[in-house]
């Protein structure tokens, strides 16, 4: 129990530090600019965030403002509790575990829908609208995937669903699942292609007119959210802690830092669509393909 | 009532944050705010059904909540008055019919569960409970439950479909006129086209006074 809580915090902070430093590292190489600072800036920059006065708004609705931040981060503690660290250790070992990620996945939209609205202000609260207009049908992506990697394991646990790829991991077995939960965790976070909450087109959407130590907790919680989808990815389609040679938790630490990147890279490489566009998107290609993903999976384990 | 354990001081305390969130969904003045609120009332409700040992219906029920009343609120405020849900508004009507209502229902339901023998048969932790109700759901209960989910989504698309239609102000496929700005005033907002503007559609011209 102290084992899973010590590492799941070192586990967040460490990979919210790692990956603020790996978007600099990958703005630094896509614009040719030394990346020499990359390491402190992400921790200078926070502190900068925290000295900064905080600013507020007419009539915002002070609770969901306050609540906002600390939910979120609440929420990708949560998400990543229920990720075994090594064989047998896990902070959540619930019988129903991608289930309770499925519905960290929800609250974070209730979430970030409550951050913009709360502060009672114009482009925070388009920004919240239209996260929850994409986030939604998103979110339906993730449930066809997680039922279709629930499926070979016959069990709903995550430590079921890792064990159940001792032979081969579930990104070999259901290829369109990892991509479409990295989409998933792109759309969580908010990130590149599917950053419609606090895009640079709505100066910072939902976090337009925050500042101060409550900016600061915002981006941390999209970071830990971020290490959480990295985790949860690792866990369900790369077998987690499971590998030859190294202990496990070092694995999944290897395989988080991969996801990381794959996610970071995809943030900086790939432009948005429009928003419209992309709600056409997700729900005439990638809801079908989701769905088709997790009927190819059950012919396949009933032949 | 001998020994009080955590488990029943876990369920007096979200059961009375069941009920004391489910009352302010009637006491505050917006639409998002008594969405959130129902939300906070269903969660303390899925805490109850955890300490049941119900883990699959404890845990969906917060699922299903969450992304219902998201839903709930979005579309409260596309139909409603209200832009952005928070302007003050009332949220309740016709009082005494819902007051009477309530007190009836309350003391049915209380009457129910003091009348009738409740089991009390604690489930074996070792039972497989989650693949059961995956069995009652695609075995025997299959037929009820696909009705009954059916017969949900045809209801609420019907139900956006009855309310899109009249807008507002009359019809909203016929180009529908808000009131004055004063009582008899010219229409707030934008003017609609021309007489001639029906047959061409793509051509929106503003007028400034």
């Amino acid at each position: 129990m102290t084992t899973a809580l010590l590492s799941l915090a070192a586990l967040l902070l460490g990979g919210a530090w790692m990956a603020a430093v790996m978007d600099r590292l990958a703005v630094a190489w896509i614009s040719g600019r030394p990346a020499a600072r990359a390491f402190v800036e992400p921790l200078a920059r926070a502190a900068g965030l925290l000295l900064r006065q905080p600013v507020t708004t007419e009539r915002p609705d002070a609770t969901g403002r306050v609540l906002a931040p600390a939910l979120y981060l609440a929420l990708a503690a949560i998400g990543l509790s229920v990720v075994p660290v090594a064989e047998g250790v896990v902070l959540t070992d619930l019988s129903t575990g991608i289930v309770l990620w499925g519905a960290c996945e929800a609250l974070t939209v209730v979430v970030v829908f409550l951050h913009g609205w709360s502060a009672n202000a114009p482009l925070p609260l388009i920004g919240a609208y239209r996260y929850v207009a994409i986030a939604l049908p998103t979110l339906l992506l993730s449930m066809f995937v997680l039922i279709a990697a629930a499926l070979p394991a016959e069990s709903l646990s995550v430590t079921a669903i890792v064990d159940s790829q001792r032979e081969v991991w579930n990104v070999v077995r259901q290829p369109p699942g990892l991509v479409l939960f990295l989409m998933l965790g792109l759309a969580l976070t908010f990130r590149g292609p599917f950053d419609y909450a606090d895009p640079e087109d709505l100066a910072g959407g939902t976090a337009a007119e925050t500042s101060g130590p409550a900016r600061a907790a915002w981006q941390a919680a999209r970071l830990c959210m971020l290490v959480a989808v990295a985790g949860m990815a690792s866990a369900v389609f790369l077998g987690g802690p499971l590998g030859p040679w190294l202990p496990g938790p070092l694995w999944l630490v290897l395989k988080m830092v991969a996801v990381l990147a794959l996610l970071v890279a995809a943030t900086h490489l790939l432009a948005r669509l429009p928003p419209s566009r992309m709600l056409t998107a997700l729900w005439v290609v990638l809801l079908p393909a989701a769905f088709l993903d997790l009927v190819l999976v059950g012919v396949e384990l009933l032949l | 009532m001998m020994g009080f354990t955590a488990t029943d001081a876990l369920f007096a305390a979200l059961s009375l944050a069941a009920v004391v969130a489910g009352w302010r969904v009637f006491a505050t003045d917006s639409m998002v705010r008594a969405s959130f609120l129902l939300l906070l009332s269903f969660l303390a409700v899925a805490g109850i059904l955890l300490l049941l040992a119900a883990p699959y219906i404890g845990i969906a029920t917060i699922f299903m909540m969450a992304v219902e009343m998201m839903v709930m609120a979005v579309f409260m405020v596309m139909f409603m008055m209200n832009p952005a849900g928070l302007n003050p508004m009332m949220m309740v009507h016709q009082h005494r019919l819902s007051i009477a209502a309530g007190v009836i229902a309350f003391l049915g339901l209380s009457a129910a569960v003091l009348l009738s023998d409740l089991p009390d048969d604690p489930v074996d932790p070792a039972r497989p409970v989650v693949r059961d109700l995956g069995h009652e759901l695609l075995g025997p209960s299959m037929l009820v439950f696909e009705t009954a989910g059916i017969t949900l989504l045809a209801t609420m698309i019907a139900a956006v479909v009855l309310a899109s239609r009249p807008g507002r102000y009359g019809p909203s496929d016929e180009g529908s006129r808000p009131p004055g700005l004063v009582p008899g005033g010219e229409p707030a907002g934008r003017k609609p086209e021309d007489d001639q503007g029906e047959g061409g559609g793509h051509h929106h011209h503003h007028h400034h006074h």
